[in-house]
């Protein structure tokens, strides 16, 4: 994306380009938290996704579906977008479930991210219902368009006055 | 069912190791895998769902579609299945795979591996 930024004489040249991480490395970090919100949005509705049965042991080498249970956990855990890093080239987030804490199963207190991660990728004795992965590669596109289109509408901050 | 996606299943499905007659087949099913089976090693490889599309003029020109490998196994190293599965991975989807996670059952004794591939169909 090109942005035009105009000057005269070498003093002001480098006084905007002194100006210009600063300048784009927040609005990269703003239209990255508006993309990112797109994505945690749709890993929200892929939660209600998760096909369910009540709670019975796999026997006999049957895969089961998580219990209701199971589902109001991941359903009720705190998720959505990490902490944003910086490390001076690139600004990174993530979204899942990192400090979604502790919840009791069964009278078993479990970390809520391996139920996650049972459900999202399967165990031997649990199907797979990939709800994280199918909600990242379809909002991939719609997460892209909306950082971009962020990008764009703060143009004008990139005329550093 | 696209044509990589097929030529995958049968080319983990043919996945054979060790010396002959000693050879041994790791026994992969397709989608769900209702009875596990009594083995040190299996695999289930599955389509899960489509990934993402090219479209002209409203209508799907081009079709990404996702799937998964995945690889119990007893042995912590997968007993020598890993390398020829993504061996099998990079030759029929090229670059468009990953790991996806690497677990241990702890019920169960069993290593995990699931590896997250896309296809063109």
């Amino acid at each position: 994306m090109p942005f035009k930024i105009e000057f005269t004489g070498m003093d002001e040249l480098i006084r905007k380009m002194d100006k210009l991480p600063e300048v784009a490395a927040k609005v990269a970090a703003e239209s990255l938290y508006e993309g990112a919100g797109v994505v945690a949005d749709a890993v929200s509705g892929a939660v209600q996704g998760i096909a369910t049965e009540p709670f019975k042991y796999a026997k006999g080498g049957k895969r089961r579906k998580p219990s209701p249970e199971e589902k109001a956990i991941v359903s009720n855990a705190r998720h959505g977008v990490a902490k944003f890093k910086n490390d001076g080239n690139t600004i990174q987030t993530s979204i899942g479930y990192q400090k979604a804490g502790y919840a009791t199963l069964k009278g078993k207190t479990k970390p809520v991210p391996v139920i996650v991660n049972a459900i999202n990728s399967g165990t031997s004795f649990m199907q797979k219902q990939p709800f994280l992965r199918k909600a990242f590669s379809k909002s991939k596109s719609a997460a892209i368009a909306t950082i971009q289109a962020g990008i764009e509408a703060r143009a004008d901050q990139f005329d550093l006055g | 069912m696209p044509s990589e996606y097929t030529a995958l299943v049968n080319a983990l499905k043919s996945l054979t190791q060790g010396e002959s007659p000693d050879t041994v087949t790791l026994p992969v099913a397709e989608d769900e895998w209702y009875t596990r089976p009594d083995a040190v090693s299996y695999g289930v490889v599955s389509l899960d769902f489509e990934a993402d599309a090219i479209l002209a003029e409203g209508l799907k020109t081009d079709t990404a579609w996702e799937g998964s490998v995945d690889l119990f196994s007893m042995a912590r190293n997968g007993a020598g299945w890993v390398d020829l599965i993504t061996a099998a991975l990079t030759q029929h989807c090229g670059a468009s795979w990953s790991l996806n996670s690497h677990q241990y059952e702890r019920e169960t004794g069993l290593f995990h591996w699931e590896w997250a591939f896309q296809v063109e169909g």
